[in-house]
């Protein structure tokens, strides 16, 4: 694995990412809440066009 | 290894193989260190998945060793990029889309176990109008726990610069020259303004990221906390909801109005735009070279089989002229920053790695419309300096004269001294002469211009 690792990650962009891991959790936590509870309210509009084509062609 | 076999100048970096120039062509040696990883990219069905999406570059595996190294793995030949072109020449809508596609990568990888262990924009390329990734090493096999190894260079090849462009107005490719690896995350909150703090998702990439870089031990963060996989998407997500978000500020520029302008009448440009097609019509050109191309009027005029490359140094009609291309599905085009008085320069170690601009390729085709003014007026450099320059980048040119009677040059000479005793068409005429052969010229309607074609002299 060592010899992969040719990229200096920096120091602290580990710390970072263990910490933005956390807060994202929570965040992510209330928004899917907030999406579920919405979706029992509000019909679910499609994607929109942009993110379509990117991921199908 | 063998003698004749010398690694690419930009390829030295990543011991997992290296690129190399074999005969004209082009390959790429894997060694026996990167095996595991690619027999993974392969069987997992990931590589075929990208390059099926267009989000990888095409290749192609040769079972043969050109070298002599003991480490081969394998061979293969990536599919030729027809113009190679780098971050410090791309509009905001180019980076953005070469951000997004290095994210829809590296999220791609996720699902299959693999991720990706760098994100420079140096390894994406605009390949029939798309982003595409083209270091087929870029790969390694994802280790749950561990953390993104490539994450600060990505926060900083790409989402700092765009920040930056969408809060603070800055152009994106003028950061990534004066920055080649990457605007540093204490640069970027520094010139942020302070309601990005108030943004979870910016404050976290940018605002805390500066004020914890260098101040962690990595080995003593890495044994007490891990970063999930679900961790690791939602980061990655965080980043691609953030970066699509994101938007120019709009602003009139000094040329993307520029044909709208009243100054210069419709009959001029629609005339011009004929005179361009009927001797495009006859001409046989593969590859083209636009310079001050504003939104790509003419470029537009070329046949769809021809390489056309439409330069201009204001970054506001390039990047309009890159979401028309893309919108319109028109993918011969590639548009790019370019200052003319001050191209792209070698750059990167020994100066060698990236090429100079003008060094890239010599162009079938060139087009100097409504410029010579702005060089031999604006720019002090006379005509012999003009015509020797286009010699070198191009075997035809279709040039335009503008006379000192013409409503620009007179707004040029507005306010300053007329030193252009040489400026006329005669001068010109000679100037282009000692170079070129004149094969026509004619005067454009509802103007006082005039339009050259000219070929080179052998």
């Amino acid at each position: 694995m060592m010899q992969l690792l040719y990229l200096d990650p920096g120091s602290g962009s580990y710390l970072i990412q263990v910490i933005i891991a956390g807060v994202l959790a929570v965040l992510f936590y209330f928004k899917n809440t907030w999406n579920w509870i919405k979706s029992f309210f509000i019909k679910t509009a499609p994607k929109n066009e942009e993110e379509k084509n990117e991921s199908s062609d | 290894m063998n003698q004749a076999i010398k690694p690419h100048a930009a390829s030295f970096r990543d011991p997992s193989g290296f690129v190399y120039e074999k005969d004209g062509i082009l390959y790429r040696f894997v060694s026996s260190a990167y095996q595991s990883a690619y027999d993974l990219l392969q069987s997992s069905g990931l590589a075929d998945e990208l390059i099926k999406q267009k989000k990888l570059l095409p290749f192609t595996e040769i079972n043969e060793n050109h070298t002599s190294r003991a480490d081969w793995y394998k061979t293969l030949q990536p599919q030729l990029l027809p113009f190679v072109s780098y971050a410090w020449e791309w509009s905001f809508d180019q980076l953005k889309d070469a951000a997004l596609t290095t994210l829809s990568i590296c999220s791609a990888a996720l699902k299959k176990g693999m991720i990706l262990k760098d994100a420079t924009h140096t390894n994406i390329q605009f390949v029939n109008g798309r982003a595409k990734l083209i270091d087929t090493l870029s790969f390694e096999r994802y280790t749950e726990g561990e953390p993104w190894v490539a994450y600060r260079q990505f926060c900083e090849c790409f989402l700092n610069p765009l920040l930056l462009a969408a809060y603070k107005g800055m152009e994106v490719h003028k950061l990534l020259l004066s920055y080649p690896d990457g605007v540093p995350a204490a640069s970027t909150a520094n010139l942020l303004p302070f309601k990005t703090k108030l943004k979870p998702v910016v404050y976290l990439h940018v605002h805390l990221h500066a004020n914890l870089s260098g101040k962690a031990d990595v080995s003593t963060t890495k044994q007490t906390k891990k970063v999930t996989l679900k961790n690791m998407e939602q980061i990655i997500q965080s980043l691609h909801d953030c970066i699509s978000s994101l938007t120019l500020p709009t602003q009139q520029t000094t040329w993307n109005n520029y044909y709208d302008e009243t100054i210069l009448s419709d009959q001029y440009l629609s005339e011009k735009k004929k005179l361009v097609a009927a001797w495009l019509g006859e001409m046989n050109y593969t590859s083209v070279i636009d310079l001050g191309a504003n939104e790509g009027e003419f470029s537009l005029l070329c046949k769809k089989e021809a390489l056309v490359v439409a330069t201009d140094f204001d970054s506001a009609c390039i990047n309009s002229l890159y979401t028309k291309l893309k919108a319109e599905k028109l993918q011969h085009i590639i548009p790019l920053i370019v200052d003319l008085t001050y191209p792209s320069s070698s750059l990167g170690w020994a100066n060698a790695e990236r090429t100079a601009f003008f060094k890239r390729k010599t162009f079938d085709l060139g087009f100097a419309l409504a410029l010579i003014h702005h060089l031999a007026i604006a720019k002090n450099i006379s005509f012999n300096q003009i015509a020797l320059f286009f010699s070198d980048i191009c075997n035809e040119l279709i040039i335009e004269f503008v006379p000192k009677t013409d409503p620009k040059v007179k707004g040029m000479l507005q306010w300053r001294k007329d030193i252009f005793e040489l400026y006329t068409e005669e001068q010109f005429e000679k100037s282009f002469g000692e170079h070129f052969l004149l094969k026509k010229k004619t005067a454009v309607p509802g103007s006082e211009r005039t339009l050259y074609y000219y070929q080179k002299k052998q």
